[in-house]
């Protein structure tokens, strides 16, 4: 076997030679020939086996990168859902954020503000006034013979009268005036910006609009009227002072027959 | 293994573990600073349950608000669920939620998309 480099060499300078001289017997062109088939069949297998090769680190490096492919697309699925849930849990949240900013300034009951803003508002107008800015009046209703209802129908019925009455008021308000519920059967209207006459005005209104449209309750329509007591915010007082002087008048509303308006 | 009781804080859920029963219990909400450190514990302890001859693995679940590394580790979970599931293992979970809040509902519904093992959504 001429497997080595030299005697291939040896080879190849006996095949040149004996094909150089005319002379050369057939038996020693056979003995060559030999030789070189020898070699040729070695070297094609040799090829073929190093084809073989190849193409089993090519197909390796192809499945290698599929793997890495498929990893690459479930990870990226996988980074897609995360996303999607956390977008959906901060909807949540955000939801319940809303819910929560409108409970803590919404009555439950009739969905108008509740005292705890409308403290805030008054606050503000305050110190808007406190400022030199306008100044705002302040009104307090109270639904009168309100015990009376609770007392004969129950408090599912004093609960609808009250969300009447608190429908029923924020109607002919101007859009940038305020009612809440102060509390149990009273109700509270700011008027920021505007005197006593504003106030007076949404007053009448409001009465006018309860004249109208009685509370019905088991086909029995009742007619539910208010008192008010109302004031303008005076210079230099605390939001106490001008609560307690809305408050006095309407006792006094109160104590001087009901369904009317005391001013202060 | 040890079982894990970690109670829950005002950012992290409660996590117990029972290895003799084969139930896994988390409930709160989750948003930690650090959640593979929170949870790297409960990862191993599944891991080890599943990897043990021990029996069904059962999680009950009554979690409220997860974070993304927190939902990025409960799936994790659920991948370790559904490998055991796809070895003949009973696994199966069960999560909560408050009727009042349907939303958590719709979340356990993304989790469960990709199980094939039982995963109830269940209104309490």
């Amino acid at each position: 076997m001429s497997t080595q480099p030299d005697s291939r060499e040896g080879l190849e300078r006996d095949v040149e030679a004996a094909l150089a001289d005319p002379a050369t017997s057939a038996p020693v062109l056979q003995a060559l020939l030999g030789g070189l088939y020898d070699g040729y069949r070695e070297r094609g297998a040799m090829m073929a086996r190093l084809m073989r090769i190849a193409d089993q680190y090519q197909l390796a490096e192809r499945e290698r990168g599929q793997t890495f492919a498929q990893r690459y697309e479930r990870q990226l699925r996988q980074l897609e859902k995360i996303v999607r849930i956390s977008d959906q849990y901060q909807h949540m949240l955000r939801e319940l954020n809303n819910e929560l900013q409108r409970t803590a300034s919404h009555d439950l009951l009739t969905g108008l503000y509740n005292r705890r803003y409308l403290f805030d508002r008054l606050t503000a107008e305050q110190a808007k006034a406190a400022r030199g800015q306008d100044s705002f009046a302040v009104a307090m209703a109270d639904i009168d013979f309100f015990k009376q209802i609770n007392d004969r129908f129950g408090h599912d019925v004093g609960d609808a009268a009250l969300c009447h009455v608190a429908s029923v008021m924020a109607g002919p308000l101007r859009e940038y005036d305020l009612c809440g519920r102060w509390g149990g059967e009273e109700f509270l209207l700011l008027f920021p910006g505007g005197d006593m006459a504003a106030a007076e005005r949404a007053i009448v209104r409001i009465r006018e609009q309860l004249r109208a449209e009685p509370f019905v309750h088991d086909g029995e329509s009742c007619t539910l009227t208010l008192s008010f007591g109302c004031t303008a915010y005076r210079e230099g007082e605390t939001i106490t002072e001008t609560l307690k002087r809305v408050d006095e008048a309407l006792y006094r509303a109160k104590s001087t027959g009901r369904d009317r308006l005391e001013r202060v | 293994m040890q079982d894990l009781n970690i109670a829950a804080s005002t950012s992290s859920p409660s996590i117990q573990t029972d290895w003799s029963a084969g139930m896994v219990r988390l409930g709160g909400d989750s948003y930690p600073e650090n959640a593979f450190e929170l949870f790297r514990p409960l990862l191993d302890w599944v891991g080890a349950y599943l990897g043990s001859d021990h029996g069904p693995l059962q999680l009950e679940l009554r979690l409220l608000y997860l974070n993304t590394s927190s939902i990025r580790i409960m799936m994790d979970v659920l991948d370790q669920l559904e490998a055991a599931h796809g070895q003949g293992r009973a696994v199966s979970l069960r999560w909560f939620y408050d009727s009042r809040n349907a939303r958590v509902a719709d979340l356990a519904e993304e989790f469960r998309e990709d199980c094939s093992f039982p995963f109830e959504i269940v209104a309490e």
